[in-house]
């Protein structure tokens, strides 16, 4: 048996934002897509379960995050939640993103590292909104 | 490896004719390794007997993993024999904080005005340090701690000792943070506790109980069951008794943990003061 589980401070933020109604998305240490809520589904178009965990390279396939101001591709790296675990610090920024429905939508997001001990982080939370329509 | 229980009560120290059968002492667990080393689990009140029989032999070192430093987890300390004796080397290991050591914080009890003295007065060598994040070497055993769910810093600790292992999460609230049907990894505490031959862990409430305590830190007994065979444990020892429970209560209750792992492991034990277990 494998005895290998991510962090306590993981696993207890997967289950904070499972009673969150704000769309929350998780990552892990590696980048790693581990958890989205209901709430977050709705955004991007389809449930965790569905989805299930992606790997770095394959949800930044899935989604194609691209900046707001001149449509460049981002990099996983180039996210919000990218820059807040290679920085570890938290960030705040908007971008634009296929859905999983394959509905375009721009987002704003509040991510934030989570550290585990005050030199080690276990991955990123990250909170979103869509933003309205341009008019 | 040899498993032996010097106290088994939760939160509070409990004697009484009602409680003579499985003890009121709070949590203290005394392992000896295959090489003699002894390595001791928590220093509640059971700590005191444990302390009065080990000076019966000349001074030496001792190894000491403390889960947490809630009051009942501690209080043995200040009774404990070796620690206020010349001689003997003690090396303790807690919960990591990044605001205060745990000497520091360990001394928030030794001291008045809670303790009229102070650990800095000690005559024993005691070390005291955060416990490492990677697995490390106590004797002849391997042990290794993690974070687990409960309230504040709580550690859990797996001791494999010439291929046995016994896990030790005596204070512990995994479906606090999972559902009973959730991926294994991601319930608190699976991964220390998987595949361990014996495992003392908290089953301090009833369903009833629980229900009005969820969010205290602490488990129903068939929690406790669930997780045990969510780990592929081979023997789930309930332990941490509340402070309230009778022997007749603990006995009565036992069928329904026996229940949960019925077919899948060694019949649960209940965990009582001078208990010894074998592992070998």
């Amino acid at each position: 048996m494998e005895r290998r589980q991510p962090d306590l401070v993981l696993i207890v933020a997967r289950s904070f934002a499972t009673k969150l109604a704000t769309p929350t998305l998780i990552i892990d240490a590696n980048g790693d897509l581990v958890y989205f809520n209901d709430a977050a589904a709705e955004v991007l178009g389809s449930s965790y379960l569905d989805v299930g965990a992606l790997d770095a390279s394959r949800w930044q396939e899935l989604f194609q995050p691209r900046r707001l101001s001149d449509e460049e591709p981002l990099t996983a790296e180039q996210t919000p939640g990218g820059v807040a675990l290679l920085e570890r610090r938290p960030v705040h920024d908007s971008f634009a993103f296929r859905g999983l429905d394959g509905r375009e939508r721009e987002i704003t997001v509040t991510a934030f590292p989570l550290f585990s001990h005050p030199d080690e982080v276990v991955g990123v939370m990250s909170i979103f909104w869509e933003l309205p329509p341009a008019p | 490896m040899i498993v032996r229980v010097w106290g088994a009560r939760g939160s509070l120290a409990a004697p009484g004719p009602a409680t003579v059968g499985y003890g009121g002492n709070t949590p203290c667990v005394e392992l000896e390794l295959a090489d003699g080393t002894t390595l001791i689990l928590d220093a509640g009140s059971g700590i005191r007997e444990l302390g009065q029989r080990l000076v019966e032999r000349d001074p030496g070192a001792l190894y000491v993993c403390l889960t947490h430093l809630h009051l009942d987890h501690v209080e043995g300390l200040g009774f404990f024999a070796p620690l206020w004796r010349a001689g003997w080397k003690l090396r303790f290991w807690g919960p990591p904080s990044p605001t205060a050591t745990l000497r520091a914080r360990v001394s928030r009890y030794l001291s008045p005005p809670l303790f009229p003295i102070g650990l800095s007065e000690a005559p024993a060598e005691a070390e005291f340090e955060d416990a490492p994040r990677e697995p490390w070497r106590v004797g002849s055993a391997v042990v290794e701690a993690q974070t687990v769910e409960h309230r504040g810093p709580t550690l859990g600790y797996r001791i494999e000792d010439e291929g046995r292992v016994l896990v030790y999460l005596p204070d512990h609230e995994p479906y606090l943070t999972a559902g009973l049907g959730d991926e294994p990894k991601w319930i608190s505490g699976w991964a220390l506790a998987a595949g361990a031959d014996l495992l003392l862990h908290d089953s301090q409430y009833t369903e009833g109980e629980y229900t009005d305590r969820i969010g205290w830190g602490h488990s129903s007994m068939s929690h406790a069951a669930s997780f045990s065979r969510a780990a592929g444990v081979h023997r789930l020892g309930m332990f941490h008794h509340d402070p309230m429970r009778s022997d007749r209560q603990l006995e009565a209750l036992y069928d329904q943990v026996a229940e949960v792992v019925r077919d899948e492991q060694e019949p649960p034990l209940i965990a009582r003061d001078g208990l010894e277990i074998v592992l070998s």
